[in-house]
């Protein structure tokens, strides 16, 4: 078996495993929700971090999403998503809501002397396009990341890894708004296109 | 805007695409999220699109939170501690999960304090709060204290009462240790709970409050010796 197969075994499994604690967890079995916890809030977390970039706030935030976890196990459908993509798609959006509302009506990301953004991603872990890269490797799709230019490919990369959003995104890049918009468009089209062909294929 | 329309799908592809990784504006992001939870076209294209992005989270290396995360989300939802000792489990597990309720209550009696402060012109703020709640989540008192008062003022709600010879026994809990008495608290609506010490010193480390059911002169073994049938969080505005 190759390492690509292997690895598509291992999610598999992993998949069922958690949709069936979530199963549990929608008739309240706490063993289950304990057991859901172990085995995905070590990956939650990680998300939860790269896009509020705060520890604390992080822990906050995956607090409040397994609160809804707890609350809401029972409006999964596993015909309509994995389960990983259920719980990561609460977190971040729990995450994102948080940056949207800090956002209205406050200033640009804060810049130094020179100009430069006040902040970085994280210097101690991968870079948001390495990750891209690397999830491409992951689901055998380094063709999808390839098609993408250098500008959208970042702008991409820095929208999903950090929550950036259109705004914080020009004064990072330091491009127009337009600029940024089109290359966000542009590249989920072609995202679409290759991972629904590479979904379609396996 | 209907968006479930044939001719408008190509718009919707796209606010959902941007919706999901996330770079929608904030009012877009709040409308998409509302209509989605009533139209199945919308909520449709908005699945379908954290799916695709979603693969992209794969390979984030993993992090494991600090343990704080898992207690809170115990004691917020009021779970059973998965590992508390034997002796004191009974006692904690049934604090955890009315402290867990009494907080939800509290968030209701500052909603409704909120809503009568808007009519009302004046309203003086009692800075340490109470709310005592049974395992049926009502509240049965509400305790309140100002800061440097030596005592604090109960209140009871609905027909809270301990029942024919028998007595109120008010008990701050700390986080370790066996819980201390703070008095037998005196028959009445609105009663005061005397204490030795000013109330922010002597519930400076003290998370919760129980009420237990004991003899008309307060427990003889100084500890709780009847059920324990109300309890919640100290909520400090300071």
């Amino acid at each position: 078996m190759s390492g690509d197969a292997q690895a598509r075994t291992a999610a598999g499994e992993r998949g069922e495993r958690l949709a069936a604690l979530l199963a549990r967890i929608a008739l309240s079995d706490q063993r289950a929700f304990a057991d859901l916890y172990r085995l995905a809030s070590p990956h939650l977390y990680a998300v939860a971090i790269r896009i509020v970039r705060d520890g604390a706030l992080a822990e906050e935030m995956l607090q409040e999403a397994f609160v809804s976890v707890w609350h809401h196990a029972g409006t999964y459908d596993a015909a309509k998503s994995q389960p990983i993509t259920w719980l990561t798609s609460i977190v971040r959006n729990r995450c994102l809501d948080w940056l949207r509302r800090r956002e209205i009506d406050t200033d640009p990301l804060p810049t130094n002397d020179d100009g430069a953004p006040a902040w970085e991603p994280p210097s101690d872990g991968p870079s948001p396009v390495d990750l891209l890269i690397a999830a491409a490797d992951a689901q055998a799709l380094r063709g999808c990341v390839d098609l993408l230019e250098s500008g959208p490919r970042q702008a991409i990369a820095l929208a999903f890894f950090q929550g950036l959003s259109h705004r914080e995104l020009a004064s990072h890049l330091r491009e127009p708004l337009g600029t940024v918009k089109s290359w966000i468009r542009r590249g989920l089209a072609t995202l679409r296109r290759c991972l629904d062909a590479a979904g379609s294929a396996q | 805007m209907n968006l479930s329309r044939p001719d408008r799908r190509e718009r919707l592809d796209r606010l959902a695409a941007e919706f999901a990784l996330g770079t929608s504006p904030p009012r877009v992001r709040r409308r998409l999220a509302t209509v989605a939870r009533r139209d199945r076209v919308v909520a449709g294209a908005l699945s379908e699109w954290e799916r695709r992005i979603a693969v992209l989270a794969d390979r984030i290396p993993a992090t494991t939170p600090p343990p704080r995360v898992w207690r809170n989300i115990e004691m917020r939802l009021g779970l059973e501690p998965d590992r508390v000792p034997a002796r004191e489990a009974g006692w904690l597990r049934r604090i955890a999960f009315w402290r867990a309720l009494s907080i939800a209550s509290l968030i209701g009696v500052v909603v409704l304090g909120v809503a009568e402060w808007r009519r009302a012109p004046v309203v003086v703020p009692a800075p340490l709060v109470v709310v005592l709640s049974g395992a049926d989540a009502k509240v049965g008192l509400i305790a309140t204290a100002t800061r440097g008062e030596r005592y604090l003022t109960l209140k009871t709600v609905g027909n809270a009462a301990p029942g024919q010879d028998k007595a109120f026994e008010l008990w701050a809990l700390p986080q370790a240790g066996p819980p201390q008495p703070l008095g037998v608290v005196p028959q009445g609506s609105v009663v005061r709970v005397p204490l030795k010490n000013p109330v922010d010193e002597t519930l400076s480390n003290i998370p919760t409050l129980a009420i237990s059911v004991e003899p008309p002169g307060g427990s003889p073994t100084g500890k709780p010796t009847g059920p324990v049938v109300y309890s919640g969080a100290v909520e400090r505005m300071y």
